[in-house]
């Protein structure tokens, strides 16, 4: 039985039992109160009667005196059985709405309904952990993607934000401490469906503790945590978390791709961004001398990246203690570390702003970091600025600050996230480009705009096999050969080709970037293709349609039912028996 | 001492004997069968039943399940009395009568049971 309907019983025990009571008091007095008839006879109500008498006048309907006028002794009783039975009524009543008021209760019902969702669902699902900004870009993302998400949140009021979110598919939300085994389980973890886990709360040490409640209750599934400091991020790696994502190495090695190559930032912008958003525009960082304000985890991040090339750096804090500990370095010499904040002109000119070409705005204040950003952009207007944001609701600020880069941090988990759990070949395809040069990344960049127009793409991976790609694992089973060239026309007009590109091709473990058109797919191979929502489409007609890719490679149709069947095979040994053999010898030898 | 354990017992146990009370004699003769004696164990009954609402436990269930047949049973048997009188207008018959008994008959046989299982808790409680 569930919790709540056993809740329900045990409150009800005393109202329906004082119910009873009145009501089997009041019908045996009605029936032992004498009453006179119309020929003035005595007579006595039967137990049938009396409780007719009882339940109408109970739940004050009050027929009347029946079948006859009460006599003066049934009036006294009526009066008797009409305060006892009403009372008992108001009682019982109270009792029911003072339990449907009640915190407790409320607590179990919500929770009895999330349990009946989650029941409901037959597919795999991801639980996310911690509905901020993150969790619900994931959710979203999920899914948009018809992956089915349940969430954990500790907060109220941000689990009850769940209920207005319109998700393409239901997520259902459940109020608990992710800290604790025990609500996680009830959340789900140890589902046959629950897929992975994601913990994205605010705090490492709650994600480091989902992260073990995970791997030691469900050792299957995949975790991916969010993770801020060092020492989790090692600690989590410890017990085979499967992913740990830090916001500020994310953005510093970001950060660094967009020193080194613009294009290839680009590539991984579009890439990696929501698909069908606007393009965003190259960002081009000039070589020269940077400013550093605040050296946080974001600052020294960053840091590191633009001292690998060679770049002039100086730093504002207002720490002592970390300046004498960077001055304290032998690597970090030539570079100037200046007590202060930076939102003040001053120290920004000390900095020599004025010749700068860069400046980092990286504190975890973002009054500071959107004052820092004004007041060198007055300074100097031809600055490469990157702000770090640390609140969501500020994003229009820093939109406005028309900052080069800008950094914020549930923004890239979520993105990264999402990469890793849609299309998780796009980190090797991007761990392979940063590798490549920027002519590279030029080439690859005039491609995609070639055939993506103005929004970012979508990227899907087909993986050559029995289940995902029926036909053209039938195909090539046969022996045939498919080239890369072929799955990208198509297939309603094979001299069309689709707006796709490839940019990757797995076989085993060797990787061929941005295979070209005369490669041939083997079984088991997985491709990695970005393109448009609408040739994503077509070409899964073609990889699953057996009459499709039969029309790419030109192979001739062959009807689908028997009798259509028997006569195209008929009708085709009449036509070889009409061909002379040479000429058949010959059409033979072409078609192979 | 338990209480509730104690309430329940009592009205179990006072379902049962009433229900012996109303059940002896002679099968379709109305006048060793009172209809305030069906009432009281309809009562006794019910509350008896009301008493095991919401209670989780295995032995809990199965007492429960027994009262409400036991309730079902009784409340079929008045509604007969009251057809025959109230409705048909024929009055106890015979027929009727013995109908009326087999049917609290049959709700004392689930009382008998109840009250076994009440038994059985107790003894293998007081090891």
């Amino acid at each position: 039985m569930p919790v709540v309907t056993s809740l329900i019983l045990r409150q009800m025990r005393m109202p329906f039992i004082v119910l009873i009571m009145g009501y089997s008091i009041t019908i045996i007095g009605m029936t032992l109160t004498p009453g006179v008839d119309e020929q003035g006879n005595i007579w006595h109500m039967s137990i049938f009667d009396a409780f007719y008498f009882v339940s109408f006048t109970a739940t004050t309907i009050g027929f009347g005196e029946i079948p006859y006028p009460l006599s003066p002794a049934q009036r006294m009783w009526a009066l008797v059985t009409i305060y006892v039975t009403v009372i008992s009524w108001f009682y019982a009543l109270g009792k029911i709405l003072s339990l449907f008021q009640d915190p407790t209760f409320k607590q179990e019902l919500v929770k009895n309904t999330f349990h009946k969702n989650l029941r409901n669902i037959h597919e795999p699902f991801i639980l996310i952990c911690g509905f901020g900004e993150t969790g619900n870009a994931l959710a979203r993302t999920l899914t948009e993607r018809r992956i089915r998400a349940v969430i954990i949140e500790q907060d109220n009021e941000k689990i009850r934000t769940l209920a207005i979110q319109q998700y393409p598919v239901f997520v259902p939300g459940m109020k608990g401490d992710a800290r604790n085994p025990e609500h996680l389980l009830q959340a789900g973890l140890q589902n046959k469906h629950c897929s992975g886990v994601i913990a994205v709360t605010a705090s490492d040490e709650t994600n480091l503790k989902i992260a073990i409640t995970s791997k030691l209750l469900n050792q299957q599934i995949p975790v991916v945590c969010r993770s801020e400091l060092k020492d989790f991020e090692e600690n989590m790696f410890s017990f085979g978390t499967n992913y740990v994502i830090n916001p500020f190495e994310t953005f510093a090695s970001t950060f660094g791709m967009a020193l080194h190559s613009p294009s290839l930032h680009l590539l991984y912008d579009w890439l990696t961004g929501v698909p069908d958003t606007d393009l965003s525009n190259p960002v081009y960082a000039h070589e020269g001398h940077w400013v550093i304000c605040g050296f946080g985890r974001f600052g020294s991040g960053l840091f590191e990246h633009l001292r690998q090339y060679n770049i002039q750096v100086t730093i504002i804090d207002p720490s002592e203690e970390l300046r004498n500990e960077f001055l304290s370095k032998s690597e970090n010499k030539g570079c100037d570390f200046i007590l202060g904040t930076g939102y003040d002109a001053h120290t920004l000119q000390v900095a020599g702003i004025d010749n700068a070409v860069g400046i980092v705005s990286g504190t975890d204040n973002d009054s500071n970091n959107l004052s820092i950003i004004m007041t060198a952009c007055e300074l100097n207007s031809k600055l490469f600025v990157v702000a770090r944001q640390n609140k969501k609701d500020n994003e229009r600020l820093f939109l406005a600050t028309k900052a080069n880069l800008i950094m914020q941090p549930s923004d890239i988990i979520a993105r990264k996230i999402r990469t890793l759990l849609t299309t998780p070949l796009m980190l090797d395809f991007l761990s392979k480009a940063t590798n490549q040069d920027q002519e590279w990344a030029n080439i690859a960049i005039s491609r995609l705009s070639g055939v993506i127009g103005n929004s970012r793409p979508n990227t899907w991976t087909v993986t050559v096999n029995k289940n995902e790609t029926k036909a053209l694992h039938e195909v090539l089973k046969y022996g045939r050969t498919i080239r890369i060239g072929n799955i990208l026309q198509n297939s309603l007009s094979r001299e069309v080709k689709l707006n796709a590109v490839p940019l990757m091709l797995k076989r085993e473990h060797k990787i061929i970037l941005m295979p070209t058109d005369d490669v041939a797919i083997k079984l088991g191979d997985e491709i990695l293709i970005c393109g448009t929502e609408d040739s994503k489409n077509n070409m899964n007609w073609t990889l699953n349609d057996i009459h499709s890719i039969n029309y790419i490679m030109t192979y001739e149709d062959i009807p689908d039912s028997y009798i259509m069947r028997k006569l195209h095979s008929y009708l085709k040994r009449n036509e070889r028996r009409k061909t002379p053999r040479k000429q058949l010898l010959y059409k033979n030898k072409h078609n192979n | 001492m338990n209480k509730e354990k104690v309430i329940f017992s009592f009205f179990m146990i006072l379902a049962l004997t009433l229900n012996f009370g109303f059940y002896i004699g002679e099968v379709d003769n109305p006048d060793h069968h009172n209809v305030y004696e069906l009432f009281a164990v309809i009562v006794v009954n019910l509350i008896a039943t009301i008493l095991k609402f919401g209670d989780r436990s295995q032995m809990g269930a199965m007492l429960l399940a027994t009262s409400l047949v036991a309730v079902v049973q009784l409340i079929t048997a008045s509604f007969v009395w009251a057809y025959v009188i109230h409705i048909q207008g024929t009055g106890l018959t015979p027929t009727a009568m013995a109908t009326i008994v087999a049917l609290s008959g049959g709700a004392m046989l689930a009382n008998i049971i109840s009250v076994v299982l009440l038994v059985i808790e107790t003894a293998t409680l007081r090891h």
